[in-house]
């Protein structure tokens, strides 16, 4: 038979290191943390009704000044015609359905992509850009992204093509 | 006889038993695999929190106030018990971290698969959104590590390539 059950059991000693451990960890786990630029909050935000959720990164993409909270208003923006929807979910998902008008420029493919898109639009053009809802960054990196390409006019319509495709409005 | 041949059946198990856990090299291929595992599955994790938070946000299983501090601790944890297992610190009480990790892996896979949640995992990678794993594999795997990290804890003997705190 096996020894006794657990041999030399000390329990005592055992919790002791455990606890030893997990201060370790804890311990580095926040310094780190606390230094890395890719650090995020103690706490994140999760909840879907107050916007994009986000782990609140110190490199955070999403930015709530850009954000177009309610459907109604990205709706007004587009039917002011000025403004150009871009897409920024994967070519399938575009494919599948979008929202009417938009163009695809999924973000993943951003360094592909961008020459083109700056040949074909001005840098004052104002862009929405929006991806699949309130759990998805995508629109907020492209957003980012184009800004530092020099684009001055842009949103992110955050509750993106289900949103958009709930209320009934055109899509293609 | 049909007794005797059954006790000695189960004398030749428990011996067996009692070789493949006192046996120096398994014990020593078993801390090396979970030690390397759980070292390389931190890593992704450490460098981007934010995306880990996310998957943790996607397995839909916890308080919205702890999603954070599970994405910045849990890589940690892992990292600091899968070297604490290669260099032989503590082995025993890193093993039972590291298996109560493995049990409450199993414990999350379990309740999204029961409940059919579609999720990705997140353990080894943080991928493109939209690409999900299935989950039976990842549950198997899980179970054979904690079969491993229970020699590497019911283990007696002197461990291999241990400079300190042997025991």
């Amino acid at each position: 038979m096996i020894r006794s059950g657990i041999p030399q059991m000390h329990v005592k000693k055992l919790s002791k290191e455990i606890l030893l451990m997990l201060g370790v960890s804890v311990g580095l786990a926040l310094i780190v943390n606390f230094f890395s630029p890719a650090g995020i909050a103690l706490v994140g935000q999760w909840d879907t009704s107050q916007g994009v959720v986000t782990a609140k990164a110190k490199n955070d993409a999403v930015i709530d000044n850009l954000e177009i909270e309610d459907v109604k208003t990205a709706k007004k923006i587009y039917d002011s015609g000025n403004a150009l929807f871009v897409d920024a979910r994967s070519r399938n998902n575009f494919d599948h359905g979008h929202i009417a008008g938009a163009v695809s420029f999924p973000v993943g493919q951003f360094d592909n992509l961008i020459d083109a898109f700056l040949d074909q639009h001005p840098i004052n053009q104002p862009i929405v850009t929006y991806c699949s809802g309130r759990t998805c960054e995508d629109s907020h990196n492209l957003a980012r992204l184009l800004k530092d390409f020099g684009f001055s006019d842009v949103k992110v319509f955050v509750d993106g093509f289900p949103g958009w495709e709930a209320e009934g409005y055109p899509i293609e | 006889m049909d007794f005797q041949a059954g006790k000695q059946r189960v004398i030749r198990l428990n011996n067996l038993l009692k070789n493949v856990l006192e046996n120096s090299w398994i014990e020593l291929a078993a801390r090396w695999i979970l030690g390397i595992t759980f070292i390389y599955a931190s890593y992704h994790k450490i460098l981007a929190p934010a995306g880990f938070a996310k998957i943790i946000y996607g397995y839909d299983l916890f308080p919205h106030g702890l999603i954070n501090l599970i994405a910045i601790i849990l890589p940690f944890l892992e990292l600091v018990t899968g070297l604490a297992l290669i260099l032989v610190i503590y082995p025993r009480s890193a093993v039972l971290i590291i298996n109560a990790m493995l049990l409450a892996f199993i414990f999350v896979l379990s309740i999204n698969l029961i409940r059919g949640h579609e999720f990705d995992c997140g353990c080894f990678s943080i991928k493109k959104a939209g690409f999900l794993s299935s989950t039976e594999p990842m549950l198997v795997r899980d179970i054979i590590y904690l079969i491993l990290g229970m020699q590497v804890f019911y283990f007696s003997g002197i461990r291999k390539g241990s400079i300190l705190f042997r025991k």
